[in-house]
């Protein structure tokens, strides 16, 4: 391009169009972390079942596996964000919407004796909220029907007695994380 | 009455890194010479221009042992680039 101040209006406006044209790009698709996730979570609540089925007291101990799962997370992140030449407005806003989420499980499970332990249906409930608006953002569907189904399985766990909902949770991360994440992997 | 069009701006290098800028968060200075189709040397300078005019902010840090700058618009230069497409509105209506 060379450097002038004789443009007319309408070469203006040409320009404009065209850069804003060529800023537009596909935003980062990311099926990968749905199934670390995924897997690792049901993994969790299948263990937390069957643990709590041999009556062991410490049932809860199984969730240290999610320990790794945020480090490769965090990783692969900081890893991504640098390796890409641009970051578009969306990407930013789906980055913190992880994180926001990550940072109110953590506090729920923190505090999770004032709410009577009802973690599973809570968290459940809330999950729908990034998975939903990470697909409507991508503008991939079965993400989308993956968050709604959050909402249906967060209300048939809060129905559900203590012990049977861990295996709620895993068919939900199944309909929710899993299915979605191997779409979303195919397609890029 | 036609108000004048910002000669920083009004320049085709400057007005498409403005532009580019302005639908991202922010761009590495490879994306912006790729996308503009321009020379390192003719890049580096209209960014200084645009920087030092407080249009848009520049960070330099390392991508390994690669230098990296990043370009960002700043509150300021936003302001300039839609007071520039007004000013421009008023050329093409008339």
């Amino acid at each position: 391009m060379k450097e002038e101040n004789a443009m007319t209006a309408q070469e203006s406006l040409d320009i404009i169009t065209r850069m804003i044209a060529e800023a537009k790009g596909n935003m980062m698709r990311n099926g990968f972390y749905f199934l670390l996730w995924g897997w690792v979570v049901i993994v969790a609540n299948l263990g937390m079942y069957v643990l709590q089925k041999m009556n062991y007291e410490y049932f809860y101990v199984v969730w240290v596996i999610t320990i790794p799962a945020w480090i490769i997370s965090m990783v692969r992140g900081y890893r991504q964000g640098k390796a890409q030449r641009k970051t578009t407005h969306l990407d930013t806003v789906s980055m913190w919407l992880w994180l926001t989420f990550g940072i109110t499980i953590f506090t729920l499970v923190a505090f999770g004796s004032k709410i009577n332990y009802q973690l599973n249906p809570v968290i459940l409930t809330i999950s729908s909220i990034p998975t939903f608006l990470s697909g409507i953002v991508i503008r991939f569907r079965p993400l989308v029907f993956g968050g709604m189904s959050f909402w249906v399985f967060g209300i048939i766990c809060f129905l559900t007695p203590h012990e049977t909902q861990p295996l709620i949770g895993a068919v939900a991360i199944l309909c929710g994380y899993i299915v979605p994440g191997y779409l979303l992997k195919m397609k890029e | 009455m036609f108000k004048d069009l910002d000669p920083l701006l009004h320049s085709q290098l400057r007005l498409a890194i403005m532009s580019l800028l302005m639908s991202l968060e922010s761009a590495e200075f490879t994306f912006l010479k790729e996308k503009t189709n321009s020379t390192a040397g003719n890049l580096s300078v209209q960014i200084d221009k645009l920087s030092e005019a407080g249009y848009i902010s520049v960070e330099k840090s390392f991508k390994g042992k690669k230098p990296l700058t990043t370009c960002k618009v700043t509150p300021r230069g936003i302001k300039a680039f839609e007071d520039y497409v007004n000013t421009l509105k008023q050329y093409i209506n008339k």
